[in-house]
């Protein structure tokens, strides 16, 4: 039988007849939705019986109002079969603050780096991943930029502003606090002490 | 004389005492993000017992824009432009992956006339050579062959000539739009692109007489940094990393988009999997995509270069002044944009590099909700901790120019 995503979401359908929420077809392109909890048998599933061995992305998209609040979304592809198909867990319950989903690093390698990065820029958080770290934004940085709630020019930035890089004439081993540019200024102010009418940056008028 | 000498120097060797522990001693050493061979900013932490790598841990993020975060607040016409600066060596394919993505999700594919899809194949696909001519100067200059990458460039130019004759712009051309192209072909365009590609076949000789038979380009690459099919496709490799390593996989083979069914090519696809493979495989492929240049270029079709539907291109100029109709579309299209249904689109694409996906999110506003790239440099960088550890630091180099990662699109 050759596979198709017709196919593919009647056989998930059949197989996993409590794991499916809904599937959608838009522009010929088939959606599975899923329960969270299902997600890991349905895709080593996928990727074992129904050969779907390339995971083309992960990414999730944030519906601030609605609960649960993220869509995960999968993009599998089958090289043998040429299908395509998109899974989608919705999580993150009211107040949670990073949502919990299970790792497929185990199912595809690939998707190691994915899982990194919406864990990165979107906080959602994955259990069982090898190596949970940011991947774009700097290792310090405290917020998660493509969340909905996060405006486009960003927040004040966190003391140091300039993300805890040593400027000029410090000495990197003290770890001093009084950073001074060569003119004298103090640079350890947030922006939002800053005057409103000094441009960041400029010396004190 | 000279034989009592190494015999000498050989028993001091010998006669040394193993240290145990400088053996399994390791250094970490850093890579990058400033180095000239790792192509951009990317880093690399390298642990290395002596000259092998034991592991690599690749850094990315030093040229991260939000470039979806900004989408978000762009109308679908805006948001054109920032996909010319993900993959800036081949603007043009960012620019199809991203306007093919947006009429799907309008519904208007059946809209798109052979004269745009002719155009836009014919463009792409010099693009994929111009893409593959930095990569093949760059990957050589790394490995020290500093004459290839002045002929590559001279080539190069020649493309962006054609790009600056039909949109007035060499690099950041956002020429393909959702609808179709920015402008008509203008006159005097095949003579353009002919000027190219009379004198490519040649040049693309000269290349392989200066690289593939050379014994120290084959004792660089051969059996360097290694890949196999299975973990190819497991990291999520694509493109002619994925195909040298013996996968005959094209996505515009596999899902013919543009008009890509109506053209003849062959993938060219390696059989080691590794640096050699895979700078065979972009070598055929700029033949076959002058091949394919050609066949666009031959058989193209007149027509418009944009659809007819006023909702999304904008009117001709002369109609602003007589009709009051093109004035209102011309004003509501750029003060609003167009309004796609809700839905979701992922529309993937062949770019130099690999598989280019675009994922769309609409709420049925002006704007995306969500768009995300799967970047082919991403997935495929991925998979270089598996081509190097275990393998000489110098391999590294050759390794990571094999595999041509713009960090742009790594970073997005």
């Amino acid at each position: 039988m050759t596979i198709t995503p017709l196919t593919t979401v009647e056989t998930i359908r059949e197989k996993f007849p409590q794991a499916v929420v809904e599937t959608t077809d838009f522009r010929d392109e088939q959606t599975i939705v899923l329960k969270p909890e299902a997600l890991v048998p349905v895709c080593a599933y996928l990727q074992k019986r129904l050969q779907y061995n390339f995971l083309s992305t992960i990414t999730a998209v944030d519906w601030l109002e609605r609960v649960p609040r993220y869509d995960v979304v999968y993009q599998l592809l089958s090289l043998p079969n040429q299908s395509v198909l998109r899974l989608k867990i919705r999580v993150g319950e009211k107040g949670e603050e990073h949502p919990s989903v299970l790792t497929v690093t185990g199912i595809w390698p690939a998707a190691n780096w994915y899982e990194r990065e919406v864990y990165d820029l979107f906080g959602i958080t994955f259990e069982g991943h090898p190596d949970l770290r940011r991947i774009l934004m700097p290792m310090d940085w405290t917020t998660h930029p493509l969340r909905k709630d996060y405006p486009l020019s960003g927040f004040d930035l966190p003391e140091p502003h300039w993300g805890g890089q040593i400027p000029y004439d410090v000495d990197p081993g003290v770890g001093s606090q009084t950073l001074r540019t060569p003119e004298g200024r103090e640079l350890n102010e947030s922006r939002s002490k800053l005057n409103r009418e000094q441009e960041p940056g400029t010396p004190r008028q | 004389m000279q034989q009592q000498e190494l015999e000498t120097y050989s028993t001091i060797e010998d006669s040394e005492p193993i240290d145990e522990r400088q053996r399994v001693d390791t250094m970490t050493i850093n890579m990058g993000p400033q180095h000239p061979s790792t192509h951009g900013v990317l880093r690399l932490i390298l642990t290395i017992e002596g000259e092998t790598v034991v592991k690599a841990v690749p850094d990315i993020g030093f040229l991260h824009t939000g470039i979806e975060k900004t989408a978000e607040s762009k109308s679908y016409h805006q948001a054109l432009v920032l996909t010319d600066r993900m993959d800036y060596l081949a603007p043009l394919c960012n620019n199809l992956g991203y306007s093919l993505a947006v009429e799907k999700l309008l519904g208007i594919e059946d809209e798109i006339n052979d004269k745009i899809k002719y155009a836009r194949v014919l463009l792409t696909e010099l693009q994929r050579i111009a893409s593959h001519l930095v990569w093949l100067g760059t990957h050589a200059l790394d490995l020290g062959a500093q004459s290839v990458f002045l002929y590559c460039f001279r080539e190069r130019e020649l493309i962006l000539d054609v790009f600056e004759y039909v949109s007035g712009v060499r690099m950041m051309t956002s020429y393909i739009c959702p609808g179709g192209l920015q402008a008509d072909l203008p006159p005097g365009f095949d003579q353009k692109v002919r000027a190219f590609t009379d004198i490519f076949p040649a040049r693309l000789q000269e290349y392989h007489d200066l690289l593939t038979n050379n014994q120290l380009w084959l004792e660089r690459t051969k059996g360097i940094a290694v890949l196999d099919a299975q973990d190819a496709i497991a990291y999520g490799a694509s493109g002619p990393v994925l195909r040298g390593s013996g996968v005959a996989w094209d996505t515009r083979k596999a899902f013919p988009y543009s008009g890509y069914e109506q053209f003849d090519f062959d993938i060219p696809v390696g059989s080691n999997g590794d640096v050699y493979d895979r700078y065979l495989v972009r070598m055929l492929e700029m033949e076959q995509s002058l091949n394919i240049v050609n066949q666009a270029l031959e058989g193209m079709p007149t027509g418009r270069y944009r659809v007819a539907n006023p909702k999304i291109a904008p009117p001709p100029k002369w109609q602003l002044t007589g009709s009051m109709e093109a004035l209102i579309h011309h004003f509501k299209l750029y003060t609003e944009g167009y309004r796609p249904p809700k839905g979701e689109v992922f529309v993937r694409t062949e770019s130099p590099k690999g598989e280019l996906g675009f994922y769309i999110v609409s709420d049925g506003s002006a704007r995306p909700y969500r768009m995300h790239v799967r970047a082919p440099s991403f997935a495929n960088l991925e998979a270089l901790p598996l081509m190097v550890e275990g393998r000489f630091l110098s391999d590294v180099v050759a390794a990571i120019g094999s595999i041509d990662i713009v960090l742009g699109e790594v970073d997005r």
